[in-house]
């Protein structure tokens, strides 16, 4: 029977799988059902996890999740994240118990982990998939995962020539759903214990210093855009960042307005500055230059003031209103500091 | 010591033109260097002040007009330029990106110490070929650096922010350093580094050079093939607000409305 293989991301501290990782066994478990029905191949999923330990209602939720297999590649030398160790540690597990198809996680650590495997299987690597599923070319069922590419303006289809036939995919992309049979049964590997001397983490801080241009748990984010430019000063800028502070949202920038000087760099909102995922973005003044489009356009409840009615960041916005930014801003100000 | 800085040239993002057929118009786009890659070059070249007998060489795999970049790297500091230029390496996907410049670094600038790259290609946006670089050179990696405090010809000491863990390596060289924010000081050239970039010249290497057989890169050569590109359907139906703008917004935000 075909295989694909899930490469799960762990908790180190808790010994337990990421959500990811269920999620993506349920996808995983999805596919096949897909490859009966277009060529009548049979698939399973393996979920494997590398790690010393590992909890059982884990391995639990892995099955239930829609795992066929949970194999757990278990050494000491797995207890801490090395990506030399962990890639060489997954290999010489795979080499032995090969797969057609690799799933990882596009989490930090498995986008620098699952390039060193496939490099080192000498195999191709779709990163950051949105979409998974299966087609039939000249006969054959291939694997076909397609990613967003260019900030997100062009979707591709993208197949392997060879095998395995591998793909990264974001957390949160997919459901996890626990409707499979509940299993305890791990299978067991004990790769040759590798060390990675070259690398040392010397130590970890906690970022504890307050920055107002954190958006990671941003709710409210309202941003900033060329539209505010008033006189070549700074003016409604303040205003803007008064209004954030009386309502406890924080404010973002597009890169022209920090260009010009206009607003720091940190808060960039965009393909070089943070991506965000707040509650409710409210975009002032912005255009929807493609750069930032792709930091802000996860964020869930999407409002754009714009003077110009036919401005790209309505067509990514839930609420639209045709209206000078400067104008609005002086409104709501003057609403709230009553 | 020798740094590499690896570059790429990138089409503007924020100037997609799409042909007839809805395909991205390369040719009439502009381009750009890649911006994480700007970076990389000016913590080269933040390196490069601190010890003066640092080389720095930038590489560079593209089409002819990639020389662009490669000027510009000049004009902020780079001693060499390096550009893999060869119709047979266009199409190459990651891995294949990344043997080829292994091969050249290999062959050109064995001596390297350090390895500095952008964390992506804002085209691309895969963030895959340093680490494939990484893995091919058989040398230790950090991706996502942050700071670089110090490099000398033995090791690189760095952090690499993990949401609000900021992580701090020591790491043995040779190695490969993928960044991910701004350089303590930025380089801006002037005119005159912008002539005697010009003055220094482009070591263009290709198929041959570097010792490949066309079925291994390019297109041929790649694993991964686009089987299709499409443009995706973005368009939110947004509702438009028609009147009372700044109650209904304030409503929108305080009362999730």
């Amino acid at each position: 029977m075909k295989k694909i293989i899930v490469y799960c991301e762990v908790d180190f501290v808790n010994k337990k799988l990421e959500e990811v990782s269920y999620e993506l066994i349920s996808k995983a478990r999805s596919l096949t059902k897909i490859a009966k029905e277009l060529k009548n191949e049979d698939y399973e999923v393996e979920a494997v996890a590398l790690l010393d330990e590992i909890e059982i209602e884990s391995v639990k939720n892995a099955y239930k999740a829609g795992a066929n297999i949970f194999t757990l590649i278990k050494s000491d030398s797995l207890k801490v994240f090395s990506q030399t160790v962990f890639a060489q540690s997954f290999v010489e597990y795979f080499n032995q118990n090969k797969s057609d198809i690799i799933i990882f996680p596009a989490t930090p650590r498995g986008r620098i982990v699952a390039p060193r495997i496939t490099t080192s299987l000498d195999c191709g690597l779709v990163a950051d998939c949105t979409g998974l599923d299966f087609i039939v070319r000249d006969d054959k069922l291939m694997f076909a995962p397609t990613r967003p590419t260019f900030g997100s303006e062009l979707m591709a289809t993208i197949i392997s020539k060879t095998l395995p036939q591998c793909a990264t995919v974001r957390a949160k992309t997919f459901n996890a759903e626990f409707i499979y049979e509940e299993n305890d049964k791990i299978n067991e590997f004990k790769p040759i214990s590798y060390e990675e001397n070259r690398i040392k983490l010397v130590k970890t801080i906690l970022d504890n210093t307050p920055n107002e241009y954190d958006f990671s748990d941003a709710k409210i984010i309202l941003a900033a855009g060329y539209g505010l430019v008033h006189n070549k000063d700074r003016k409604y800028f303040e205003k803007l960042e008064q209004i954030a502070k009386l309502i406890g949202a924080k404010v973002g920038s597009t890169r022209k307005v920090v260009d010009l000087g206009y607003m720091p760099q940190a808060t960039q909102i965009g393909q070089t500055g943070s991506t965000v995922e707040a509650e409710i973005y409210v975009a002032f003044g912005i255009s929807g230059a493609l750069q930032h489009i792709s930091g802000m356009k996860n964020s869930k409840k999407i409002i754009a003031v714009n003077i110009d009615e036919d401005a790209e960041i309505f067509n990514y916005s839930d609420y639209k209103i045709v209206a000078n930014a400067k104008t609005i801003i002086d409104n709501i100000y003057e609403k709230l500091s009553k | 010591m020798n740094i590499v800085v690896c570059v790429k040239q990138v089409p503007d993002v924020d100037d997609i033109k799409w042909t007839k057929e809805n395909n991205l118009d390369r040719v009439n786009m502009l381009t750009k260097l890649n911006p994480h890659d700007e970076w990389a070059l000016d913590w080269a070249m933040n390196i490069k002040s601190k010890f003066k007998d640092t080389k720095v060489t930038a590489i560079s795999m593209g089409p002819n007009q990639a020389s662009e970049v490669l000027s510009y790297a000049m004009a902020k500091g780079a001693d060499r330029a390096i550009l893999l230029s060869d119709r047979a390496f266009s199409g190459s996907d990651t891995i294949v990106t990344a043997k080829i410049l292994a091969a050249a670094i290999k062959k050109y600038v064995s001596d390297f110490n350090l390895i500095i790259t952008g964390h992506l290609a804002c085209d691309g946006d895969t963030a895959q070929v340093p680490v494939s670089l990484a893995q091919i050179l058989d040398i230790p990696d950090v991706i996502g650096v942050n700071e670089i405090f110090n490099a000398d010809k033995n090791m690189a000491i760095v952090s690499q922010k993990h949401g609000k863990d900021i992580n701090i390596f020591e790491i043995n060289t040779p190695c490969l350093l993928a960044v991910k924010e701004e350089a303590k000081e930025k380089i801006v050239p002037k005119i005159d580094d912008y002539i005697r970039a010009q003055n220094k010249g482009i070591e263009i290497y290709g198929l041959d050079d570097l010792g490949f057989d066309k079925n291994e890169v390019g297109i041929l050569g790649s694993p991964t093939m686009v089987w299709k590109a499409f443009r995706p359907q973005v368009s939110k139906k947004a509702v438009k607000i028609e009147q009372n703008f700044s109650e209904r917004l304030v409503d929108i935000i305080l009362k999730a409305e």
